[in-house]
């Protein structure tokens, strides 16, 4: 379960620039659902997904995951929450150029120190289990859309994380792909996996697959929808 | 002022190590006041953030104390040519009213920066900060230390003048002398040498104790506190006669040389660790209980402990090899 107790994140703050990204939001998400934030551009979802993931820090408020209070962690210790606990797909893949999709997968798990062998292995599998092992010795520039993505999805799951993030997964992907995508975020659910996405696409707020969607506007939950 | 390389090194750095302290002081101020880890307030979670920055900026500047130490005698020893009469660091500091407390000054702080960074290594273990408001009182404990340990090392240099005339070790550390020096130096060398094997198989026998059982944790770090005065004792009763193969020869800088193939170096060092290391195994009994930490802080202890016994086992084989490896027998009777 996450809890978010009246979270606020401030940019440039005390700036002229000073922006509010997330205004007061207190939540409770349940583990092994899937939550879809919902709302336009720069209505703070994405600032709210890095806020659970611990890629960034509230300016005031607290997160708690699994009943441990994680905003108040030194770094070193988030590292490994990350690692363990979140696997991440944002919408631009972020992929890393010049190296195979193989070795892309294999990236996140190296901090592990696990065998090489082993860890290969495990990559392969998760490749062909998205039906992308015939590219794995390719480099990440000549895979399309599709591909691209999939590697995306097999590298955020190759620490076995509980949580997936998806921040727009869809965005740059065609009607086709997106279905497909979804298709596979629900093997990843029927796996017990926590699903959080950001999109405003209807393929994925409108999918059987959302057990709860909640309305950002200006930083602030509008409302949610179970 | 002489302008020595390694003089503007020390000045600068104490100055800066002092700004630096002042700035973690100050938010070690905030955060003993306002420090509330329930709170989920806009202050709290800055200050989580800050005291990240804060431990590792005095991570790195009582990291540079410890060095310093060292440096600071390396050149006070560089130094002695300048001054008429001086041989060794010892005629260096003697040179003005600044020097020698300039260096007790900073061996306290050596000791002291270095059980607060045994502190901070504790807290880093826990992720709920347990001995923060402990580690930032001790820090402004410390800070003043630090703050007159700069201003008097910088009274030391800019004091010192080529055309004074100081005493040379010979009679500062002469048995035969008035003085605290002296009156050590005049220890009988049978009984100290008595003392000292006795005082380091204790306190080696205690940490091997510890480190096997788990047990006798207070009496392992006062016996390293107790042992370090007892080696530094004699050092200047006895070991120091070894080294320099002379009967009359006290003086606890000249070992520092590189006649001597800079034996002074490794011999302190080794000491000085070892102690601060065996301190430390005691300095973090109280915190065993907390329940962060009841999991790393027997074993960081048991680290600390192995260290401290490699480092005093260390010293007392340089000491026993001065001993044994020599042709020079000290009179029964000095």
């Amino acid at each position: 379960m996450i809890e978010l107790v009246n979270v606020r994140k401030v940019f440039n703050a005390g700036q002229p620039n000073e922006f509010v990204a997330i205004d007061g939001v207190s939540l409770v998400i349940d583990a092994e659902r899937t939550t879809v934030f919902r709302g336009p551009s720069g209505s703070g979802k994405t600032t709210l997904l890095s806020l659970i993931g611990c890629m960034a820090r509230p300016t005031s408020g607290r997160i708690r995951l699994y009943d441990r209070e994680i905003t108040s962690l030194p770094e070193r210790f988030l590292t490994g929450i990350r690692q363990k606990t979140f696997g991440f797909i944002f919408q631009q893949c972020n992929l890393i150029k010049g190296i195979t999709a193989l070795e892309n997968v294999m990236l996140p798990a190296y901090p592990s120190g696990e065998k090489h062998a082993s860890l290969k292995n495990r990559a392969m599998d998760l490749l062909d289990t998205f039906k992308i092992l015939r590219k794995a010795q390719s480099k990440v520039e000549w895979l399309s859309g599709g591909e691209a993505q999939r590697v995306a999805i097999a590298r955020a799951l190759i620490n076995n994380p509980s949580m997936i993030i998806a921040d727009e997964p869809t965005a740059n992907l065609d009607t086709k792909l997106s279905r497909e995508f979804m298709e596979i975020m629900g093997r990843l659910k029927s796996e017990r996996k926590t699903i959080l996405f950001a999109s405003h696409d209807p393929i994925v707020y409108e999918s059987d697959l959302a057990d709860l969607v909640v309305d950002l506007r200006d930083g602030r939950v509008e409302g949610s929808v179970p | 002022m002489i302008f020595h390389p390694a003089i503007i090194g020390l000045f600068l750095s104490s100055i800066l190590i002092g700004f630096m302290v002042l700035y973690c002081a100050f938010y070690g101020i905030r955060i003993i006041r306002r420090w509330d880890i329930l709170s989920g307030s806009e202050l709290q979670l800055s200050l989580e953030r800050r005291t990240y920055l804060i431990s590792t900026f005095l991570s790195y500047i009582f990291g540079f104390q410890l060095l310093s130490l060292f440096l600071f005698i390396f050149t006070a020893d560089q130094l002695h040519p300048f001054f008429v009469g001086a041989m060794c660091a010892a005629g260096s500091l003697y040179a003005n009213s600044y020097g020698y407390p300039v260096l007790l000054l900073k061996i306290l702080n050596f000791f002291m920066a270095g059980l607060w960074l045994i502190l901070n290594h504790a807290d880093n273990q826990a992720s709920d900060y347990p001995l923060i408001r402990k580690k930032y009182i001790f820090l402004l404990v410390l800070a003043p230390f630090i703050l007159a340990e700069a201003v008097l090392q910088a009274g030391y240099f800019i004091q010192l003048n080529p055309s004074i005339i100081t005493s040379c070790c010979g009679t500062l550390f002469s048995a035969e002398g008035a003085g605290i020096s002296s009156d050590i130096g005049a220890l009988p060398g049978p009984v100290m040498k008595t003392i000292f094997f006795g005082s380091m198989t204790t306190t080696l026998a205690t940490g091997v104790y510890y480190y096997l059982r788990g047990k006798g944790a207070w009496f392992f770090a006062g016996l390293s506190a107790l042992n370090c005065i007892v080696c530094l004792f004699s050092i200047l009763s006895f070991i120091s006669l070894y080294i320099y193969e002379l009967p009359t020869h006290h003086c606890p800088f000249c070992i520092l040389q590189k006649e001597y193939g800079y034996i002074g170096y490794p011999l302190y060092l080794a000491l000085f660790a070892g102690s601060i290391l065996g301190v430390g195994v005691g300095a973090l009994m109280p915190f065993r209980n907390i329940r962060s930490l009841s999991e790393t802080i027997p074993a960081t202890q048991k680290r600390m402990a192995q260290a401290a016994v490699v480092l005093l086992i260390v010293f007392a084989m340089i000491v026993a090899w001065k001993l044994i490896a020599t042709d020079f027998i000290l009179d029964v009777g000095h």
